[in-house]
């Protein structure tokens, strides 16, 4: 069972990786953000400014846009089997469903960091370059773990599942809506899931790294109880309440695929 | 590895693929023919263990393939070649190769990259086996797929409609191919392709309408337009009645063989049936127009 969770993993994580979509929306949505920063951004930070403050709002601000991408290219993983023509033959081989998903989430969740951290280590190179701390190169990899990576984890599986039930298309339509909607929308003026532990743009994260409130972290507004004030712990939280919701649909893959499959 | 199938069932919604099939196939190649729609692919699906049936029995080297443990015991030594498979473009044949061996179960690294090795040089296709597969023409596919089915040495060979596309050259490649890889294990082929059974298998099944209409030795088929094919050479229209199986243009007029219960015309001479004529045949009997 290990073996084949592994060789799935791998091989969704090489033919994941190879797929040049997953380059081009990475590296066109950073350079976007890196270059139409506004004045807050962590590109005017000041001299002096901690190594952790500076990674912590890059992170943030990938945050805001690399996971549209992400989403976008991870829609089809699961879906592709059936349209290519594999399900029927992976269907018949023994091994069972829930190796196939869980390697394939892990091995395109995988494949899908990278290009994601290699924008904030060179990022953390840029910064390097003009602040001179090394410490950058730590907290751009620490950043993207606790920023980063959890909401890359939350949207994979939701890319993933999501498609086998609606469209692809139709999916990322929907997806995009909901991350302007969920992370972006301001809670004064809209009942939102912005500034929630929920937000998996990774607010609570990267207040705690940048030692105060990033974007809406904690902000009164719907569902109070979910916005706590920013800290280790409410960070800690988030980032557990992220996985956990993320295996919600996961567990439902494996009855959808057979489903799929079957009909 | 015998198959034995008892009044085996597969609804559709409202469509009823398999009505019942009875059916026993003993070792070697077998052939199961049919036109499209006849339930071919339904039956080869659950045999693979993709489907479950609907109703009915069916064993696998007496594995019940109605329970999941059943199930999974046949496909740790079956080897299947579905209808129309997809392979990963982004993969090298070796890696796609690797990708399925793992996923048997063939975990010695070395066993199995050998046993890779040894396939790639098999199916012709141990010089591209750094290619990736994006590029793979139609042969190739079916070469790839049918390298990927005999991973692991299976006792059972699941290969469905592997011929169709293909071009007269690659069809033939593949038919001996098959032939070849027969020796100790069972081959279930299924195709609408009556040539493709001709050339490989002495044993066949022919389904119509989710039944099995026929199982015997292949000249049984041939059997069933004995006195009912007809040669009849003619400037005219073809015969009015009974099926025109083939119609040849020479320069003294149509050369036609029709499949018919008494005689199509008045000029036309009885002739020794082959295979497809039997075939029609047996598909006229099954279902009649």
């Amino acid at each position: 069972m290990r073996s084949r969770f592994a060789a799935v993993c791998r091989y969704e994580f090489r033919m994941q990786v190879r797929k040049r979509s997953l380059w081009v929306s990475t590296v066109g949505l950073a350079v976007l953000i890196a270059v139409a920063q506004g004045d807050r951004g962590p590109r005017h930070l000041p001299a002096g400014t901690s190594a952790a403050e500076v990674m912590g709002s890059w992170a943030l601000l990938f945050s805001m846009l690399l996971p549209i991408g992400f989403g976008m290219v991870l829609a089809d993983r699961l879906v592709r089997d059936h349209r290519i023509g594999a399900a029927s033959l992976l269907a018949s081989l023994p091994t069972r469903p829930g190796a196939l998903v869980a390697g394939k989430y892990a091995g395109s969740v995988a494949a899908t960091a990278v290009p994601g951290l290699l924008v904030l280590l060179v990022t953390a190179a840029g910064e390097f370059a003009h602040r001179g701390d090394l410490t950058l190169f730590g907290w751009a990899v620490a950043a993207f773990a606790v920023v980063l990576l959890p909401g890359l984890a939350f949207v994979a599986a939701f890319a993933l599942v999501c498609p086998l039930v609606v469209s692809a298309p139709l999916f990322r339509v929907l997806f995009a809506g909901y991350w302007f909607w969920g992370n972006m929308l301001g809670p004064a003026y809209l009942p939102s899931l912005t500034g929630t532990l929920l937000t998996p743009i990774g607010d609570y994260p990267a207040s705690w790294l940048m030692g105060e409130k990033a974007l809406y972290a904690g902000d009164s507004g719907w569902l109070s109880f979910l916005r706590p004030e920013p800290g280790g712990g409410a960070a800690l939280l988030s980032v557990v309440l992220l996985a956990v919701l993320a295996s919600l649909p996961l567990a439902f893959a494996g009855p959808l695929i057979a489903r799929r499959t079957s009909s | 590895m015998d198959i034995m199938i008892s009044g085996l069932r597969r609804r559709f919604g409202r469509v009823e693929a398999l009505r019942g099939v009875d059916l026993e196939v003993p070792g070697g190649m077998f052939g199961l023919l049919g036109t499209n729609g006849a339930g071919k692919t339904t039956l080869m699906r659950i045999l693979a263990g993709v489907l479950s049936p609907t109703g009915g029995r069916v064993l696998v080297g007496g594995h019940d393939l109605t329970t999941r443990a059943g199930r999974l015991a046949v496909q740790r030594r079956l080897g299947y070649l579905p209808q129309d498979l997809g392979l990963y473009p982004d993969l090298t044949t070796q890696e796609f190769l690797d990708y399925i061996g793992l996923l048997k179960g063939l975990d010695d690294d070395t066993a199995r990259r050998r046993q890779i090795g040894e396939l790639l040089d098999m199916v012709g296709l141990a010089d591209v086996a750094g290619r990736r597969l994006k590029g793979f023409s139609g042969g190739m596919r079916r070469r790839v797929g049918i390298a990927q089915a005999l991973l692991g040495d299976p006792a059972l060979v699941v290969v469905d409609e592997p011929t169709a596309g293909l071009d007269p050259e690659e069809r033939i490649r593949f038919r001996t191919l098959l032939a070849g890889i027969a020796g100790h294990r069972t081959v279930l082929l299924s195709t609408h392709i009556v040539e493709d059974v001709a050339q490989t298998c002495q044993e066949a099944a022919v389904m119509a309408a989710g039944r099995v209409v026929f199982t015997g030795p292949v000249t049984g088929i041939i059997d069933r337009a004995q006195g009912a094919t007809w040669e009849v050479v003619t400037q005219g229209p073809p015969p009015a009645t009974g099926v025109v199986v083939s119609a040849v243009g020479r320069p003294g007029g149509t050369h036609y063989r029709v499949v018919s219960p008494t005689r199509p015309d008045p000029a036309a001479v009885p002739v020794q049936p082959s295979l497809e004529e039997g075939y029609v045949a047996l598909m006229r009997e099954a279902v009649p127009s």
